[in-house]
């Protein structure tokens, strides 16, 4: 919702882009909106509450008032960038410890310089790649399968929508955005007291002699990756649809007056309004999420993972923490980890680029 | 009005640099002032605590009216996430103030390096019991690579290292449902298929008799899974063999295998749980329950081996249970050769209590180590393996040692025992002393009651009786305890006790064995509980693959190096204690 005003009122201000208009090129990404918003208020409206002490300061310093202003503004942003720099610069020297042999408690300025050791290590011998190569491939695959459902989220949302009685809507959505906030370990132990080989799902159908020996639910590697779909489906859609709830109650009334006046009915409304509206904010969102496509979490394949599914279901995070915090190999972990930014940092850019070739707006 | 918004945005600047500066280390260098005798809490990092915050209860009020301290135990079994609590804790230049950790792989070598361990050697006068034990101090000395007094081992004792070290029964040798055995008929057991025969038998016994067919004969758990699955590690030990790193070695140094050895020990019993789980008599959670949900199990009855003397008889041999003649008891399996550790006269090395360098009042913290390893101390703090404080839950009658009434009953299902006032209050198993860092072995001889530490093997607890013990003794060719069967039967295999810590590796090396060891244990799941015997040759043609893969050859070789060091070492003091 915040973010939907913020774009708002952003595009009021720097007359960029009017959410009514449908104009590609003025279409402007909500995120893109609301960083206008923030970052260049309207310079005049500041300078006409104090243009005196303005120019006054302004001819001092030989700066015109609009320079001394841009300072000024530049100052506001400064905080931000400390934080920026420190969360997400600063902690870039970490590489530095996978050219060492680091095994705390020796501190680094003890430790041995190895050079590359560790990169060649993850290409030393054949088991080690097919390891590596196995561990891409369940990221890859967990997180292609997120991408690919990752319109669930926009059809529950105009589902949601649509449905007139508003205390069933109410209580929908809650149910739905509830689970986004139970943890992981929680999580698991429902499914444990679900379908464990002793739980509930496995008693009942034993009573019922449906089965003689119980179905192994959790510990076996089979369907692995849409077993983790499912869960983190049951887990993030009502979560997921309230960016596009936001941006649906933001979409102007008169697109759905002037389509019933032509004789839409609602599906027909749906297609050629209420998708199109959507796209924007679901593009940026799919954007956001392929840059993520390595970082797809490790805590839900941590607390589901276990000797039977581990092959399927270790994906980068995962086998990073394994072998990092598993046993003390900090040095190799940090070496896996710097492959992932970079690959991270490529899959950005191919997608942005293409989003800028086929619908003309991007990111940066 | 400008300068106005301008300050407060160099304010707001200041105030978040300042708060991310309180993100950095702050270095305080212990200044080392003179001990004023107050009260003050001891922050103990514990690597074997199972229990984490202050220490409560009588075993609290002892450390309080003996030294004025509350002990604060930092707990990483407790916090979870393996080694990261001991990886962020000494990067950051201090442990604790006292340190119970392990010194294998180079650690005890690093701690000494990286000065988070203080040497004790200025503060030792007067401390007799430190000096006692000056071997196992020279012992640690020498694991760390430098002179001085780095601290004492676990466990250490003045008996001959020859003689077995676990008291009444050795750790790991079958333990079964007697109860259920004995309505079997006391078939004979002649071999491990034949075991699977009885244990059948037993489970279809039992689920009659309990009504229930979630009852299991077998029923193991992955808490502890390191090297390979720790459920067939211990029972590999019901043979003789002793497992270091992936290695195994026959306590009497005749023979030496890894995981990977074809039809070795470890394969052999991945394959017999194989069978077992063919038969129906492993438990379909095996998997995936931990220690608790094992132990709620087996206490209620549904399990029916235990592969260890501590899970069977501790949780379900209450008081009550016994005088039916119903609980667990060691199996007259023909074949078994339980491994026995011989006493360590420098301790097991594998442990050891040292002080944190950045430690303050350190003179006081030394007196509190010195105390713990004196009779006294073994009594208050190593409660489970000894008889607990004297006065309390024993006292001396006639020359002996004899549990008082109070001792006696929170011997078993001491849960909600309450203390008596004077001794601090509270329920007694609440304020056991929760360092869980046996100083001196249970089983040695207290110089003041020429008897052992542990009530188990006082001759006033030897004399009791009840029908579960009289009937297991009848057909155990009237033994009294475990030791007393297996030794007229030349059953135990003793590997005399030498202090051992495993040798330093490369972290190249123990990154490639970090891989191997996941690889080997989801093999052996996967194995144990196959469906078929082609499933079960998959998987252990994947295991063999996959390690070698990684790199198994390299760690073998270290393996066998270290276990051949240790059994040289072994052989060495059983020629001297001859």
């Amino acid at each position: 919702m915040a973010l939907k005003h913020g774009s708002r009122k952003g595009s009021g201000e720097t007359g960029s882009s009017t959410v009514a208009v449908a104009a590609p090129r003025t279409q402007m990404s909500v995120l893109q909106a609301a960083m206008a918003a923030t970052a260049q208020p309207d310079e005049s409206a500041l300078n006409a509450n104090d243009p005196k002490q303005g120019s006054n300061l302004g001819k001092k310093k030989g700066w015109t008032p609009d320079k001394r202003h841009g300072f000024m503004m530049w100052l506001m942003t400064v905080p931000f960038l400390i934080l920026v720099v420190l969360f997400a610069y600063y902690p870039l020297f970490g590489w530095v410890y996978a050219f060492y042999d680091y095994q705390p408690p020796v501190p680094l300025s003890e430790s041995e310089f190895v050079g590359f050791q560790w990169f060649h290590m993850l290409w030393s011998n054949p088991t080690q790649l097919k390891t590596i190569g196995q561990v891409l491939l369940n990221t890859f695959g967990i997180s292609g399968l997120g991408i690919l459902t990752s319109f669930f989220p926009v059809a529950f949302a105009i589902a949601l929508n649509e449905i007139r009685s508003k205390w069933f809507r109410n209580i929908i959505q809650t149910l739905t955005t509830l689970p986004n906030f139970i943890s992981w370990v929680l999580v698991y132990a429902i499914a444990f007291a679900l379908f464990s080989s002793s739980g509930m799902v496995n008693t009942v159908l034993q009573d019922l002699h449906f089965i003689s020996k119980p179905v192994r639910f959790l510990d076996s590697g089979e369907h692995i990756w849409i077993k983790m779909l499912l869960w983190s489906t049951w887990k993030g859609l009502g979560w997921g649809a309230i960016l596009y709830l936001a941006a649906l109650s933001g979409i102007d009334p008169e697109l759905y007056e002037a389509a019933q006046v032509d004789g839409a009915n609602r599906w027909q409304q749906t297609i050629h309004i209420t998708i199109p509206q959507l796209m924007p904010t679901y593009i940026v969102l799919l954007m956001l999420s392929v840059s993520n496509f390595l970082n797809n979490g490790m805590d839900q394949y941590f607390v589901f993972q276990n000797a039977f599914n581990q092959e399927h279901i270790q994906v980068l995070d995962l086998y990073v923490y394994n072998i990092g915090m598993g046993n003390n190999s900090l040095s190799l972990a940090t070496a896996i980890s710097m492959l992932k930014s970079l690959v991270s940092v490529v899959l950005l850019w191919l997608v942005n680029t293409l989003a800028k070739r086929v619908r003309g707006t991007s990111i940066f | 009005m400008k300068f106005k918004k301008f300050s407060g945005v160099v304010g707001l600047m200041t105030v978040v640099s300042l708060a991310l500066a309180g993100c950095g280390a702050s270095s305080s260098e212990a200044v080392n002032t003179k001990d004023d005798g107050k009260l003050i809490t001891v922050d103990v990092f514990d690597s074997r605590a199972n229990y984490q915050g202050i220490q409560k209860g009588w075993a609290a009020k002892i450390f309080k009216d003996k030294f004025n301290v509350k002990l604060n135990i930092i707990a990483p079994n407790v916090a979870g996430g393996g080694e990261t609590l001991f990886d962020t804790r000494s990067a950051a230049g201090n442990l604790g103030d006292i340190v119970i950790t392990t010194t294998g792989g180079g650690r005890m070598k690093k701690l000494v390096k990286a000065g988070l361990i203080s040497d004790m050697t200025p503060y030792l006068k007067g401390m007799d019991n430190i000096k006692k034990f000056k071997k196992s101090s020279d012992a640690l000395a020498k694991i760390a690579g430098k002179n001085g007094v780095w601290g004492l081992g676990m466990g250490v004792s003045t008996s001959s290292p020859t003689k077995p070290s676990e008291g009444v029964e050795p750790q790991d040798e079958p333990y079964i449902r007697w109860d259920y055995y004995r309505e079997a008929g006391y078939p004979e057991i002649k071999d491990m298929d034949q075991f699977l025969d009885v244990l059948k038998q037993m489970q279809d016994i039992a689920r009659k008799d309990q009504k229930d067919d979630k009852v299991y004969a077998i029923s193991m758990f992955k808490d502890w899974d390191g090297s390979g699955m720790a459920f067939v590690q211990h029972m590999a030990a019901w043979f003789g063999y002793a497992n270091q790193g992936s290695a195994f070695l026959k306590a009497d140094g005749t023979d030496e295998q890894t995981v990977l050895t074809k039809d070795g020990i470890y394969q052999k019993i991945l394959a017999w749980l194989h069978k077992a789980q063919t038969m129906g008599l492993v438990d379909p959670d095996s998997s995936s329950q931990n220690w608790d949900k094992l132990h709620d199990k087996v206490t209620n009855g549904k399990v029916l081996l235990s592969p260890f003397s501590f899970l069977g008889k501790p949780s379900f041999n209450s008081g009550e249970r016994k005088a039916k003649g119903v609980g667990f008891a060691l199996a007259p399996l023909q074949t078994m050769r339980p491994y026995s550790q011989g006493f360590i006269n420098e301790g097991d090395l594998s442990y050891f209590i040292g002080i944190g360098s950045k430690a303050k009042n350190k003179q006081r913290l030394v007196k509190i180590i010195n105390w713990l390893y004196s009779p006294e101390g073994v009594y208050a703090s190593s409660n489970g393996t000894t008889a607990g404080p004297k006065g309390l839950t024993w006292e001396m009658k006639d020359g002996q040692p004899v549990l008082s009434e109070f001792g006696e009953k929170v011997q078993f299902a001491s849960e909600g025992v309450e203390v008596p006032a004077q001794w601090g209050g509270g329920i007694y198993a609440d304020g056991i002393c929760a360092l869980n860092f046996p100083t001196i072995a249970p089983n040695d001889i207290d110089p003041e009651t020429k008897q052992t530490y542990n009530s188990f093997l006082w001759p006033s607890e030897l004399k009791k009786t009840n029908p579960l013990l009289s009937d297991w003794s009848k057909h155990m060719d009237g033994a009294k305890t475990e030791f007393e069967y297996l030794n007229k039967h030349k059953m135990v295999m003793v590997q005399a006790g030498v202090p051992y810590s495993a040798p330093e590796e490369n972290s190249a090396q123990s990154a490639r064995r970090t891989q191997i060891n996941s690889a080997v244990i989801a093999a052996s799941w996967k194995a144990a509980l196959a469906n078929s015997q082609s499933e079960f040759d998959k998987e252990i043609k994947e295991m063999t693959t996959k390690a070698d893969g990684f790199g198994f050859k390299d760690i073998q070789k270290f393996d066998y190096a270290a276990i051949n060091e240790h059994m040289a070492m072994s052989k060495k003091v059983a020629e001297a204690a001859k």
